[in-house]
């Protein structure tokens, strides 16, 4: 017989990543009118093309409303007391990252996010956003050999407008849904990645967003654009600090794959989760889209949950191109009240297009976990195939698992497989782990992982590891 | 829609009974099923016009059973036919609920009633007049086969309601069949309660004729190491909803249910169900099928809920799918909710056409296309109409749908 208090000891541990830096910022004042975005824009020295963007998409977000369909209950969100613009001051003009705040590489050394020169070894290049701005991004001359181009979307729309007005809200347009026209109107930051024809990136590209102040939300807009025959594997991670408010995270990531290119898009998303009766945390409310827009075209999302107090997320695919390619895989893990409402969107417009969902959710403590998913054959899908599984694993009786599918199709001449199923750990499978001298913790925490397996195998080997860590550091408690 | 604005003007009057007061009442500040909502929001808003355009009768034309009756020891019974039913045998008895038991049962029932997910109920019960209340109470065993018809007439709405209660140790096979004529909308209510220990095997047999409409509601209560087995079918309507809403009220207790629906022209019928288990050792099996041609559209909801108290439960739920021709559209949503941790709980869907192998391997050994595809068919119906008590036997069910395919 199972201890049920052990297990639930099991998946208690503090939160790590919760010092706040202290750094003198500049911050606007709360609210969100005309003028403070007009204020946003022209502290980014955007052209008017974004200005007309922002103000569109703000009309746009003024007349919906904020969605209430999802398996949710949290706190009404006051729109007007957030600052949606700080960013941490320094010198004018930053040319190498000697120059760079000491405390903010400090605070990304803290994190183990690689900024400083000697740590090259990783071979990942980093771009660290650090609340609204972007703070470094690392590799930038070996990349732009091979003519990627890795920074800030704020550089981008100075340097590369041309490419960010061509594709800037093609696949997740403002007035989508609430949370993507309100960033769309006040995005800070974020990254720009651009593969050229025909290049393999030499390295993962990685961007690490961290929350450092309380009353500020962040909103960062992510575009990647992979051009013919070209790849890149893209990871994201993100922190916060411990605050007892809740902060708003409402971000948009737009994703393009053209002919033959192949997009790999990571995430390990560990903000801050709120305390164990549910105070403080953050609310995470992300759109993230990518279209597959030419022929044999593939993007793949991989995720690891296990932050945010709220998580509404649902990474997607519109396959347009024949014989293009869509992949999800999700682990998401919530503990004490944490909610999640996750999952993912196969949108199969075009012939012959593939698409594979592998969602595993564990719910512990008092948390409710939901994946939500929508499959759909649209009338000219012909000879596509949609393969689904989601599983889910109940830590304790109170913990919640929801399953969600929507599967909707028009066209005969494809294939569509769903399967769900929920369990608990196996008390025989713990049992025979105990009985080979294996610790009760160590035996729980390798059953979450072996349960996790099919999407840790996808994600990238450093995130693979981390993953597998995080994971592990959850359910490590009482051992330490 | 001429009922609604009835509904929104209704001044209660001497003909109306209390149930038919409680539920206009209900209805009257919104009469009409919120279409966005999850239950509604696929559902075709001017079908649903259709279904309530037509005016109510409370007074049926003459029935004439479909197939011929050829045992003589089957009961049969047609709602709305004013007589009494007491057959008190040496191993059983049915007779009819008292007016008291009846009024009391739907009044409990009502008050769980919420206006969005029981609309078609206080549809049916604002509606369904005295006559066309059916209240059985089943005692024993051994109890001949029972078949229960509903219908409307060209032309008209009618709602008809039953109500059984089977009894302790009860153990009965029962089939009811709801028709629709030409032109004509059907409301459909049913209370099911079985009490400890008893066993039913019921089936649910609803086809229509050209442009005929219903709204079948089948509500079912489950006391302690009950079973309850639901076969049915659903097919011909341009317009049909099937409501299932079974509830394990003290758990232990077994359901299994086997539905199908078939779409043509540009029909659209939809199941939803909604299980849900109150208490421990619970155990449901369930599949549902459906096949979709032309340009017709079926739809599948079904949501297992499975809250802490419901520990031990075993539910699984599978939704399959055919879609035959590119016009016609199927949509699919098997839920979990779940919050107890000791469960087994899955569910499955898939959506394809007709196996092209399997195809391919009866061709190469003589069989022609035709014969081939209706081969197919017929072991795809077959698990299904094969659960169907009573018809099996004196109603080919599969011809009729196969030489209708």
């Amino acid at each position: 017989m199972v201890n049920e208090n052990l297990v639930k000891d099991v998946v208690k541990e503090p939160y790590k990543y919760g010092f706040v830096t202290d750094i003198e910022t500049e911050k606007i004042e709360k609210g969100l009118n005309e003028d403070i975005i007009k204020l946003i824009s022209q502290k980014k020295e955007e052209p008017e093309f974004l200005l007309d963007f922002r103000l569109k998409a703000f009309k746009k977000w003024q007349k919906m409303k904020e969605p209430n369909w999802a398996a949710l209950g949290y706190k009404k969100i006051d729109y007007q007391d957030i600052i949606y613009y700080s960013a941490p001051k320094q010198k004018e003009k930053i040319s190498s990252l000697d120059e760079v705040d000491p405390k903010l590489l400090e605070t990304f050394d803290k994190l183990g996010i690689p900024l400083t020169e000697q740590k090259k070894l990783t071979n990942v290049a980093v771009d660290a956003v650090f609340d609204s701005v972007s703070i470094a991004t690392t590799f930038r001359e070996e990349l732009a050999e091979h003519g990627v181009i890795f920074c800030s979307i704020s550089e981008a729309v100075k340097n590369h407008a041309d490419l960010i007005e061509k594709y800037l809200g093609t696949v997740v347009p403002a007035s989508d849904n609430y949370f993507a026209a309100l960033n769309s109107a006040v995005f800070s930051d974020g990254s720009f990645v651009y593969i050229p024809k025909g290049v393999t990136c030499p390295m993962d590209l990685s961007s690490y967003f961290r929350i450092n102040s309380g009353d500020s939300g962040q909103f960062e807009r992510t575009l990647i654009i992979a051009e013919e025959s070209s790849s890149v594997s893209y990871l994201e991670g993100c922190t916060a600090p411990m605050f007892d408010t809740n902060t708003l995270h409402a971000a948009v990531v737009e994703l393009v794959a053209l002919d033959d290119a192949s997009i790999k898009y990571s995430t390990v998303q560990n903000w801050y989760a709120g305390d164990e009766e549910g105070v403080g945390g953050i609310f995470n409310f992300v759109t993230k889209r990518g279209k597959c827009l030419g022929k044999r075209s593939k993007i793949s999302w991989s995720q690891v949950e296990t932050g945010s107090a709220i998580t509404w997320k649902y990474p997607s695919c519109l396959l347009l191109g024949e014989e293009s390619v869509g992949e999800f895989y999700s682990v998401a893990l919530t503990n004490n009240l944490q909610q999640a409402d996750t999952g993912t969107k196969m949108i199969h417009i075009g012939p012959k297009t593939k698409s594979t969902i592998v969602s595993k959710g564990i719910s512990a403590g008092n948390s409710k976990n939901s994946y939500r998913g929508l499959v759909k054959m649209g009338t000219k899908a012909t000879g596509s195939r949609n393969y689904s599984q989601c599983d889910s694993m109940l830590i304790g009786d109170q913990a919640s698992a929801n399953t969600f599918p929507y599967i909707k199709s028009q066209q005969p001449n494809s294939e569509i497989e769903h399967e769900a199923s929920t369990c608990r750990i196996s008390e025989d499978q713990l049992f025979y782990l105990q009985s080979r001298g294996i610790e009760f913790e160590e035996a729980v925490s390798m059953m979450v992982s072996g349960f996790c397996r099919d999407v840790f195998n996808q994600l990238p080997m450093e995130f693979a590891a981390e993953a597998d860590k995080l994971l592990a550091l959850k359910l490590e408690g009482s051992v330490g | 829609m001429e009922i609604i604005e009835k509904i929104k003007t209704n001044k209660s009057n001497d003909n109306q009974t209390e149930i038919q007061k409680i539920c206009l009442h209900k209805l009257q500040s919104s009469p009409l099923p919120n279409p966005k909502s999850e239950l509604w929001r696929l559902s075709n808003k001017s079908k649903l016009s259709n279904f309530l355009d037509y005016s109510i009768n409370e007074k049926d034309s003459k029935f004439d059973i479909p197939y011929p009756k050829n045992s003589q020891s089957t009961i049969r019974l047609i709602i709305g036919e004013n007589c009494q039913i007491k057959l008190i045998e040496k191993n059983y008895s049915i007779q009819q609920l008292s007016e008291d038991e009846l009024q009391n049962y739907i009044k409990e029932q009502i008050s769980f009633f919420k206006q969005n997910e029981n609309w078609s109920e206080l549809l049916n019960l604002s509606l369904s007049c005295k006559n066309n209340i059916l209240g059985l109470k089943i005692n024993g065993s051994k109890i001949p086969p029972i078949e229960i018809f509903s219908h409307a007439s060209s032309n008209s709405l009618s709602a008809k309601t039953l109500v059984i209660f089977l009894e302790k140790n009860c153990d009965v096979e029962l089939l009811q069949v709801n028709l629709g004529k030409e032109n004509s909308s059907l409301s459909q209510t049913t209370f099911f309660c079985l009490k400890e220990n008893s066993y039913v095997n019921h089936g649910v047999v609803s086809y229509g004729e050209n442009r005929s409409n219903l709204l079948n509601s089948l509500n079912v209560i489950q006391q302690k190491n009950s079973t309850y087995n639901l076969g049915s079918l659903h097919f011909k309507f341009n317009y049909a909803r099937f409501e299932i809403n079974i509830k394990q009220s003290a758990g232990n207790a077994k359901t299994n249910i086997k539905g199908m629906q078939i779409t043509k022209k540009d029909e659209q019928i939809s199941t939803y169900t909604k299980i849900e288990f109150n208490g421990p050792d619970g155990f449901l099996d369930q599949i549902n099928k459906s096949l979709a041609d032309d340009r017709s559209h079926a739809i599948f909801e079904g949501s297992i809920i499975v809250p802490k108290i419901a520990q031990r439960t075993d539910a699984s739920q599978l939704s399959r799918n055919l879609l035959l021709s590119n016009l016609a559209q199927i949509d699919t949503k098997p839920q979990l909710e779940i919050i107890a941790d000791d469960v087994k709980c899955k569910h499955g869907a898939t959506i394809s056409q007709l196996n092209e192998e399997e195809l391919f391997y009866m061709r190469t050994r003589g069989v022609t296309l035709a014969e081939a595809s209706k081969l197919q068919l017929s072991s795809y119906f077959q698990e299904i109409i094969s659960f169907i008590p009573i018809s099996k036997d004196r109603w080919d069910l599969l011809d009729k749908l196969l030489n209708e395919n």
